[in-house]
């Protein structure tokens, strides 16, 4: 891929101002909203929306990578009673910090594409869940909707239609795992963050055991363009199997970190070494994590020719995640940086299931055993053991998460460990 | 089956802490924006934080008499949420990141820094109750770090002991820093950027 | 009608039942901690994994798709499911850990992991015994523990509540007791605080747990987190006998099992009758301990002189005697005998039989309802247990007037049970210059006051009926010994109960805290004796039988049938007396 440096950006375009309403509508804002609203020959229904963003096959950008026009057509019937869409901008997985860049510079696009998404679903209220460190997003947030709401973009008879929808704003408090799509349900409900057992889905029971569908907060701001532009225009971006602009994370030891707009399925080294302008300090590269903390971490090794989206990282013993890369230079502690990423888990767990409750302190106080240096070969597989007491056994997959990176960083990088490790006591030979 | 047990909701109303009637309006027409008065619950709980400065016990049982909730169910809630103070905290609360990209960038020093300028360990609140020193998860911010966050607000980002002791001497006369609106680079740095937030 | 394979054995069923649900009613085991049959399923412990597929079926013809072995295809789900709050569906197949190995895997993993943090002092723990935790681990744990940091820590004996204490490092978080408080009581007066591996159950700060059905909690914690204050290292589980009984505390006939050690009533709990109190039990309810052990009226006593401060002990024989020599020297209309809600049928029928034939006279009852004490649960306005016996028996009702206008027009009252002083309904007063003759089993302000007191047996001492506010009778069982019970004979005894986690214990070998009192119909039969008549009621059973033949409602009434239904739901055709 090298006509990357030409891509035009469409979630967050190089225009001046595009957080104001004025601007973001001088550019074609509101044109996909009003075309559905209006366009009945190209819009005939709401399932006709479903259809079109269906054929673009936008994979959810919270880090599941699931088509999001698939997702809508789960939603059953509209039966007159409330329906809802929750947007999930808890963003907190370390590495991402990508959907607070839209709530600044493009949140039109945002509000546009869930308001989109609302008709498509026949939603009644849209609740955008934001995390509450992001204070100064929602502050910001808070100014679009309320400047949507006094143009008629919001609220009742939307663009002087028949449809209505309102969209109300929710803050977090802190918790990690409120970004599950449903403990992100049981917070807006009022509750504590656990996730709950599934089935029923939310599009059969979900906020006040109503039809409810969760998107990502990118997710929904992709689908303004591909109403524009239509689905074939969408595919044609970047991967075939993973079309469509990704907001890059790039952050860790590089010289120009950042979010970056880019096609699906760029090259990790070009993201590394052009777009983020090369490991710091001229040091060697050791390692990526590709897409947040919980996908599993690849060796520089592995990495050239990858290209980043889910096929291509699945192949390599990755995950495409959040997009959100952290990169490691040569001199990286990979025992104290797993350690660190362990610490999360066990902070952030909710502590409904045992093997996740338990299972995330165990690891952590495993390896911060390791990292001190009184850690023994013995605990490197009591580690690896334990991951797999905890993935797959559970209700959410915060487990998975807390699991993947013990494994694969301990596997892939045993011989740091085991360089860390006490010296064994069994004499040998 | 029906009504049982009492209902044990705020037995002790707290004395020392009430809402305002501005207040009281605002969580009304939160209220009108969710089918379930349950749902206000962490609206609500900061709301009580912003004007009190911590949900401590009697916070929490003020907002559940004021929204005829369970105490024990704001209790739980407030538990949950690392972000409210259960306890009052000092004028100004320092959450250093130390995770993955703040603690392969420096977030650790960055902590060591302020213990040592502050004269205190992290988890504690200087004498003078000026500030308290916290370690944070990732706060979203791990393209600039490291980084903190002031009192659940404004993220300071690119953290230099520098930078960190001219936040705290601004903190300390009275003024916050401001909203740093990182420009996003362009993809190809001979270009200029023209997009930016809004700092308002 | 569906069909699904369990253990490669199929079973048909009908609906939806949830999976563990149907595996444990053919009888077989899969290990849980969380799951309740009456609460929802938050499925957080991870127990109860098997193994799920279903036979796969051509979309078009609806035939199973075959291999090439020419067996039916199976689509596995991808991870072990919890049985809990999994759905039963047609074809589908189970592995439970008999038959899959990484089943057994997953139980042997999660136990480790549940009691990485568990501070394993069974030894000084009161479930100890009991104990699902304890059971599950010998079952299926691991064989030791890879566990070598340092363990979390939690708060220990934190008073709850007035009732219950928790230890919340033994709290394994299957937030059975906060869906109680939940679902069930509906106090909403715990939860869950703290995040992760520092979760437990608290109340609110400066609130305490006083919901009234706390107690069920300390019965539902799946381990020894939640212990009952009182009980807490009292005894241990093997050194106790569990017989059955009801709670007479109330009106609702909620089941019971009590617990004896040495002739004591050591506790009270819950037990399961989905037609009466499901799995629950009032916390006043396990008060009844004190009735059953202290304050115990113990050989008959008398009051020489009206003037005597104090009774003293007589013989059974005298007693009998004397009251032959009170009945024979006073004109029948001086006498007012009186039955009691608070008795059992038999104990009214027995009584009221020789009461129509010596005394010449039905005996009359009080019923005893406090208006606004009910709460639609567990808890009734009737505080007596029997009171639909009184008057399915026909026993007239007296009204609190009533009774003190009868009591002021008699010499001589024989009566049963209620404290009308400790009510407040009469006076001591009203009993200067009578003769008052009280069949009892505690010393209660009225034995006081009495003129003769005659022990009797309590309903943790014999075996009889009684009828809930919702005309449901059912009975009692001998949980403890009186001087003059053997058990070995009594077949109605238990001879140590068949110990529903090992052992087979039998602790009726103790001579202490047996009670010199006798069941009221057998007293009734040696009163008969004295005036010549023969009339031999032994056991419950020779009264209720009698009944059968002469109250219509109780016609086919056994035991046995009390029994295998759980309690029998009356007919209430039965015309019955009019109240006064
Ligand atoms: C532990 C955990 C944390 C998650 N955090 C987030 C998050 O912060 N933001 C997000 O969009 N999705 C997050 N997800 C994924 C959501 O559950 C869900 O898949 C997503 O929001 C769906 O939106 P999408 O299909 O548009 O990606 C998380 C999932 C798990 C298991
Ligand atoms: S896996 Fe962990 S975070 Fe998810 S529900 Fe279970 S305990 Fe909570
Ligand atoms: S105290 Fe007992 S019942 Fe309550 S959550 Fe803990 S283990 Fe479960
Ligand atoms: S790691 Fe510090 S903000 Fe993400
Ligand atoms: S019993 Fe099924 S998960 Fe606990």
């Amino acid at each position: 891929m090298s006509d990357w440096k030409s891509y035009e950006p469409t979630l967050i375009p190089n225009i001046e101002g595009m957080h104001q309403l004025d601007t973001y509508r001088k550019h074609g804002g509101y044109e996909a909203l009003h075309s559905v609203l209006h366009d009945s020959k190209k819009w005939p229904d709401p399932s006709s929306v479903v259809q079109e963003v269906k054929d673009a096959n936008i994979r959810g950008r919270g880090g599941a990578g699931f088509n999001a026009g698939l997702k809508w057509s789960f939603m059953p019937p509209a039966d007159g009673g409330p329906r809802y869409l929750a947007c999930n901008g808890d963003e907190s997985e370390p590495g991402t910090f990508k959907d607070r860049k839209i709530f600044e510079y493009n949140p039109f696009l945002f509000i546009e594409g869930a308001t989109i998404a609302a008709y498509a679903m026949s939603i009644t209220t849209i609740y955008v869940y934001i995390r509450g460190e992001y204070r100064s997003w929602i502050k910001k947030m808070e100014k679009a909707v309320s400047d949507a709401y006094d143009a008629g973009l919001l609220g009742k008879n939307i663009m002087g239609s028949t449809f209505s929808v309102d969209l109300v704003l929710h803050s977090g408090a802190g918790a990690y795992i409120c970004g599950e799509e449903t403990s992100l349900l049981e917070s807006l409900e009022g509750k504590r963050g656990y996730p709950r057992v599934k089935p029923p889905f939310p599009a059969q029971r979900g906020l006040w055991g109503r039809p409810t569908t969760i998107n990502n907060i990118e997710t929904l701001s992709n689908v303004p363009g591909v109403i524009r532009n239509g689905a074939t225009w969408f595919k044609s971006i970047g991967a075939e199997t993973h079309p469509g602009p990704i907001l890059y994370g790039i952050s860790g030891h590089v010289n120009r970190p950042g979010v970056y707009e880019l096609p699906s399925g760029m090259p990790v080294m070009t993201l590394i070494e052009e777009v983020a302008q090369g490991v710091k300090d001229g040091k060697k590269l050791k390692a990526i994590i590709p897409g947040g903390s919980s996908t599993p971490i690849l060796p520089a090794k592995d990495l050239e020719n990858l290209t980043m989206d889910a096929d291509a990282l699945r192949g390599a013993g990755s995950m495409m995640g959040t997009a959100g890369m952290v990169v490691m230079d040569e001199d990286t502690d990979i025992v104290e940086t797993l350690w660190r990423i362990s610490k999360f888990y066990h902070h952030e767990s909710c502590g409904q299931c045992t093997p996740c409750r338990e299972g995330t302190g165990w690891l952590e106080k495993i390896l911060e055993k390791v990292v001190k240096g009184e850690g023994t070969s013995r605990d490197l597989d009591l580690l690896l053991d334990i991951t797999s007491q905890m993935e797959g056994r559970t209700i959410c997959a915060l487990a998975d998460a807390a699991a993947w990176p013990v494994r694969y960083t301990i596997s892939r990088f045993r011989e740091e460990f085991e360089a860390r490790c006490k010296p064994s006591l069994v004499p040998v030979g | 089956m029906a009504k049982k047990g009492s209902k044990n909701t705020a037995t002790n109303p707290p004395t020392s802490y009430s809402f305002t009637k501005e207040q009281l309006k605002e969580i009304e027409a939160l209220k009108a924006k969710y089918p379930e008065v349950q749902a206000v619950t962490l609206p609500v709980l900061w709301i009580a934080q912003d004007s009190f400065g911590h949900v401590n016990p009697d916070v929490q049982a003020l907002v559940a008499k004021t929204l005829d909730l369970p105490e024990s169910h704001v209790h739980g809630v407030a538990e949950f949420y690392t972000q409210y103070f259960k306890e009052p905290k000092g004028k100004h609360v320092l959450d250093v990141c130390t995770c993955l990209s703040c603690g392969l960038s420096g977030g650790v020093d960055i902590v060591r820094h302020l213990e040592k300028k502050l004269g205190i360990n992290v988890g504690e609140t200087t004498a003078d109750g000026q500030f308290t020193l916290q370690e944070a998860e990732c706060l979203g911010a791990c393209g600039y770090a490291p980084m903190m966050q002031i009192t659940n607000d404004v993220y300071v980002n690119h953290l230099t002991p520098e930078k960190v002791d001219k936040v705290l001497d601004q903190l300390i006369s009275g003024s916050t820093p401001d909203f740093e609106s990182i420009a996003m680079p362009l993809v190809d740095s001979t270009h200029t950027t023209k997009r930016g937030g809004s700092n308002e | 009608m569906a069909e699904i394979v369990i253990d490669g054995k199929s079973y048909s069923f009908e609906g939806k039942p949830k999976l563990l649900d149907f595996i444990l009613s053919k009888d077989k085991e899969v290990p849980f901690f969380c799951y309740h049959p009456s609460m929802s399923a938050p499925a957080n412990c991870r127990m109860c994994m098997v193994k799920v597929g279903q036979y796969v079926k051509n979309r078009d013809t609806g035939e199973y798709e075959l291999d090439e072995h020419g067996e039916r295809q199976i689509r596995w789900f991808p991870k072990l499911q919890t049985s809990c709050n999994m759905d039963m569906m047609d074809d589908m197949i189970v592995h439970t850990h008999e038959t899959d190995n990484l089943v057994k895997r997953a139980h042997k993993d999660t136990l480790e992991m549940i009691l990485i943090n568990h501070p394993l002092d069974c030894p000084i723990c009161d479930q100890a015994g009991e104990c699902p935790l304890q059971i599950q681990t010998y079952k299926y744990g691991p064989e030791g523990s890879r566990f070598e940091v340092k363990k979390q820590h939690k708060p220990k004996h934190v008073q709850l509540g007035p009732r219950v204490t928790l230890d919340a490092e033994r709290c394994i978080n299957c937030t059975r007791c906060t869906r109680f408080t939940d679902e069930i009581s509906q106090s909403h007066q715990l939860t869950i605080t703290r995040r992760g591996d520092k979760n437990h159950p608290t109340t609110a700060p400066g609130t305490v747990f006083d919901d009234p059905y706390s107690m069920n909690t300390i019965d539902l914690c799946p381990v020894g987190a939640l212990t009952s204050t009182d009980f807490r290292f009292k005894a241990r589980v093997w050194e106790m006998n569990q017989t059955p009984g009801l709670d007479i505390t109330n009106g609702k006939g909620v089941n019971v099992d009590l617990w004896t050690r040495d002739n004591l009533v050591l506790r009270i709990t819950p037990r399961h009758n989905p037609h009466v109190n499901d799995y629950w039990m009032t916390d006043k309810g396990r008060d009844a301990i004190q009735l059953y052990n202290e304050n115990r009226l113990s050989t008959p006593s008398l009051r020489l002189h009206p003037k005597d401060k104090d009774l003293v002990m007589t013989s059974w024989d005298n007693t009998l005697q004397t009251i032959q020599e009170i009945v024979e020297s006073t004109d029948s209309k001086q006498i007012l005998s009186l039955g009691s809600p608070y008795a059992s049928v038999e104990e009214n029928a027995a009584w009221a039989h020789f009461s129509q034939t010596i005394l010449k006279q039905k005996p009359s009852y009080t019923a005893h309802v406090e208006k606004g004490a009910g709460d639609g649960f567990l808890l009734v306005d009737d505080q007596a247990p029997n009171t639909a016996g009184c008057d399915l028996l026909g026993l007239k009702k007296r009204t609190k007037a009533a009774l003190k206008k009868a009591v002021s027009e008699s010499q001589v009252i024989f009566s049963l049970h209620d404290d009308y002083i400790e009510r407040g309904w009469i006076t001591k007063e009203d009993l200067k210059g009578k003769t008052w003759i009280y069949f009892g089993t505690n010393l209660t302000q009225i034995a006081n006051a009495a003129t003769l007191t005659v022990p009797i047996t309590c309903a943790a001492e014999h075996t009889a009926s009684y009828i809930n506010v919702d005309q449901r009778i059912q009975r009692t069982y001998p949980a403890k010994e009186t001087k003059y019970t053997n058990r070995r004979l009594d077949l109605e005894m238990s001879e140590g109960r068949l110990d529903r986690f090992g052992t087979k214990f039998d602790h009726w070998v103790n001579e202490d805290n047996k009670i010199d009192c006798k069941p009221l119909w057998e007293i009734v039969s040696d009163l008969f004796s004295l005036w010549g008549q023969t009339i031999t009621y032994r056991h419950g059973r020779d009264v209720l039988e009698s009944l059968n033949q002469t109250i219509t409602a109780l016609d086919g009434i056994t035991y046995q049938a009390m029994d295998d239904h759980r309690g029998v739901l009356l007919s209430t055709s039965e015309p019955q007396e009019a109240s006064t």
